[in-house]
């Protein structure tokens, strides 16, 4: 409502003056209102992400003692004595081939299988129920299961293939690190197919059919259907799974700490079951906050280069 | 000004998984389902009335009886104490070292601390010399032996509140169906081995730990059987000393000629203990809860009488003459220095003449089947139970791990470190004479 009508009579501007007008007091509730509505998830954010991230970078430059007490700034000492153990470059290493070899695999399995799920076919709901399940159960109980599964003595797997005839005795599937770090993988990919399955799905299910019927007019076949169409449009879904999913394996714990904790002597550790047995196990809580600081500028550096490539080229790219 | 937005964004982004990430790692990471359970007993009644002493124990979660031990302890204490308000807060192992840390750094810590590890403490001047926290009488009750543990520099910093001891366990059946005797020397043991394989190839015939779990104990029962120890006799670190380069490989050449277990750097003791149990282990070395933890299972499993295992225990085989030494794992109460005045410190030293009474402290001790570190509670244990006495005589002559050194934590990981890249083909003298430069610099 406005009150700077020059030509209104003045009994109209009395009425005017008594009505309610946006007054200074209210102007400024309007100014401050969205802070207001944002501020339970910046102070929540503030409690619960950003001071425990900040906690750690000052951790990661200080002396603390095995009894937890922090004894000043010691400048880079720790990452200095990080980056000169000999297991870090190793665990550097498994991280890598860990993160790279769960994302990738899984989300080419996961895209496969999106595709699958998107036909219609009987029972689908239930399909696509079941791909849920591997997700919803705990890392944990997943990785103990599979230990379960590959243990020489008492597995499952080789009381299978013994019952069926493919074996006679007993088959060690963990001969070496290398091979535990490769179920460590086939676990990690089990539990992260799933996620990438819906993301993918859900994009698939926003294109418009009337795209694929089109291109069957113009004589288009399945995979040129599928790369000229399907995938350019779930690149957005896809891209952001992928890198949800380059955070969260990165960063995962479970697996590798209940199948091996990272052993023998830190052949299939990762960054993070290892910076766990510095903090905890070795009391060495400056050491592993400096572990976790690396961690976190390697994700970062992986984060920031897909924001920029992906603003860069705008938001309907996007 | 994108790329300032963009690397924002990545920071935001980063920034919120990372936490998220942390979280899920830290929620799900310790196995037993009981973990991450401190509970406090106190009587509500009491809690922080102003006239009276408040004392503050943290205690470690031995097993399913430990909490209900101490509540009971507490409603006994208080009740008799009227100037003295006890509360027992009882944490699992996998959260005590994080909780008391965590206290320690706010300012809040413990009165009375009871945990295996103290050097720690001591280097940080957080602890009260024992002795000034004990009255006389219940401090001549302990094994002197068990007092040495807690001694650095000529202070003692704790008193034992339990030990248990290790001996070799072998499955009787087995033995005797292989034509084996119980070996006593390591040349025996080779050569029971090598029978028991010949005799059923799916029976390993020798189970070893070198898991980051225990990995120590499997180190300290080879080089103390083969005549030699962590340090010399004054003490400075003898990690790469000739005996334990010999004993090292002698155990790591078990592994490596197929006598043992088959990943002996994945496979707990408890696994071992679990195939001992299952018939599929010959002979292992274990502590003297093993019994307790089989029969458990047999009950759980409802385990008919005729799978189940006829076993018994031996002394640790040792190189050729040397003398069996069996390892002894042992827990402390220690009282922390929070400026306390003389009331409080006689209220600490009621406390322990409580705990330590002869009945109440054999109660306390068989209750979770653990071994005494006075006299009088073994001799209360030993005729309580006639399968402990053996031993309560064991304990009283058990070498310990050298926990009063300040580099014990880290000689533990670099041992157990060196047993796995012994197993993965390292050389042992060179990895211990990597590991001996590094801790004694």
């Amino acid at each position: 409502m406005s009150t700077k009508t020059p030509a209104a009579p003045a009994e109209a501007q009395e009425l005017a003056k008594k009505a309610p007008r946006p007054s200074g007091s209210k102007k400024l509730l309007r100014k401050v209102e969205p802070y207001i509505w944002i501020a339970p998830s910046i102070i929540l954010m503030a409690i619960f992400i950003v001071t425990p991230i900040v906690k750690v970078f000052q951790l990661s430059m200080s002396k603390v003692t095995r009894a937890g007490l922090v004894k000043g700034y010691n400048n880079f000492e720790n990452f200095s004595k990080v980056l000169k153990s000999p297991a870090f470059a190793l665990v550097l290493k498994n991280t890598i081939v860990w993160t790279i070899a769960v994302v990738v695999i899984s989300t080419v399995l996961g895209f496969m299988l999106a595709l699958v799920l998107n036909n219609k076919f009987r029972g689908r709901k239930v399909a696509r129920a079941i791909v849920v399940f591997p997700w919803a159960t705990t890392l944990v109980i997943q990785a103990s299961a599979w230990n379960f599964i590959i243990n020489k003595d008492y597995g499952t797997l080789n009381t299978l293939l013994m019952k069926i005839g493919l074996i006679s005795a007993p088959v060690n599937w963990t001969p070496t690190p290398a091979a535990y770090f490769a179920w460590e993988i086939a676990c990690g990919i089990f539990v992260t197919i799933p996620f990438v399955t819906f993301c993918v799905l859900s994009g698939l299910q926003s294109i418009d059919a009337s795209y694929y019927e089109a291109a069957t007019v113009d004589g288009a076949g399945y995979f040129q259907k599928l790369f000229s169409i399907t995938l350019p449009l779930v690149k957005s879904s896809l891209t952001v799974a992928t890198v949800l999913n380059i955070i969260y394996v990165f960063n995962s714990f479970p697996i590798i700490w209940t199948m091996t904790k990272g052993d023998p002597a830190n052949h299939t550790d990762t960054l993070v079951t290892y910076l766990y047995k510095l903090a905890f196990y070795n009391g060495k809580q400056g050491e592993a906050s400096a572990v976790s600081v690396i961690g976190f500028v390697i994700l970062l550096a992986c984060a920031s280069v897909y924001m920029i490539y992906t603003l860069r080229k705008g938001d309907d790219d996007l | 000004m994108k790329k300032f937005l963009a690397a924002l964004l990545a920071l935001v982004m980063v920034l919120s998984l990372a936490a998220c990430g942390g979280d899920k790692g830290g929620d799900t990471t310790p196995p037993p389902a009981d973990s991450g359970n401190t509970d406090t007993q106190t009587p509500p009644a009491d809690a922080g009335s102003g006239d009276k002493t408040a004392i503050k124990v943290i205690a470690a979660e031995y097993g399913q009886n430990t909490k209900q031990w101490w509540a009971d302890f507490v409603t006994e204490f208080n009740g008799s104490h009227d100037d003295i308000d006890l509360t027992v807060e009882v944490v699992s192992w996998n959260d005590i070292y994080t909780v008391v840390n965590t206290r320690v750094a706010n300012n809040d810590a413990p009165d009375i601390l009871n945990i295996d590890v103290f050097a720690d403490y001591v280097a940080d001047d957080l602890l009260l010399p024992i002795q000034d926290c004990v009255s006389d009488e219940t401090y001549a009750k302990f094994y002197d032996a068990f007092l040495e543990q807690s001694n650095i520099d000529g202070t003692i910093w704790a008193i034992p509140d339990l030990a248990s001891a290790r001996a070799m366990y072998y499955n009787k059946g087995i033995l005797d169906a292989a034509g084996v005797e119980v070996p006593t020397t390591w040349d025996e043991l080779k050569a029971a081995c090598e029978k028991i394989k010949a005799y059923d190839s799916s029976i390993y015939p020798w189970g070893i730990d070198m898991t980051t779990d225990e990995g120590q104990a499997a180190f300290a029962y080879y080089i103390w059987n083969n005549g030699s120890d962590f340090t010399d006799a004054s003490g400075n670190w003898t990690l790469n000393a000739d005996a334990n380069v010999e004993a090292i490989e002698y155990a790591i050449g078990l592994v490596k000629d197929g006598y043992t277990n088959s990943d002996p750097a994945n496979e707990t003791r408890y696994a071992l203990q679990d195939l001992f149990g299952a018939g599929k282990l010959a002979m292992m070395i274990g502590p003297n809860s093993i019994p307790t933890y089989i029969a458990d299972n047999y009950a759980k499993a409802n385990t008919p009488a005729e799978e189940q295992i006829d076993y018994a225990f031996a002394a640790i085989p040792t190189n050729g003459s040397n003398a069996s030494v069996s390892a002894g794992v042992m827990d402390r109460f220690m009282v922390f220095d929070n400026e306390d005045s003389e009331e409080k410190i006689e209220a600490i030293k009621e406390f322990f003449d409580f705990f330590y009474e002869d009945t109440r402290y054999s109660d306390w001790v068989l209750m979770e089947g653990f071994l005494p570190a006075t006299s009088a509670g073994g001799e209360i244990v030993a005729k309580a139970d006639e399968s402990m006495a053996p031993w309560v005589d064991i304990v009283g002559s058990c070498k310990f791990y050298p926990t009063a050194k300040a580099e014990w934590a880290d000689v533990k990981q670099g041992v157990i470190d060196v047993e796995q890249q012994a197993l993965l083909g390292g050389s042992v003298k060179e990895l211990l004479d990597t590991l001996q430069a590094t801790i004694a610099g």
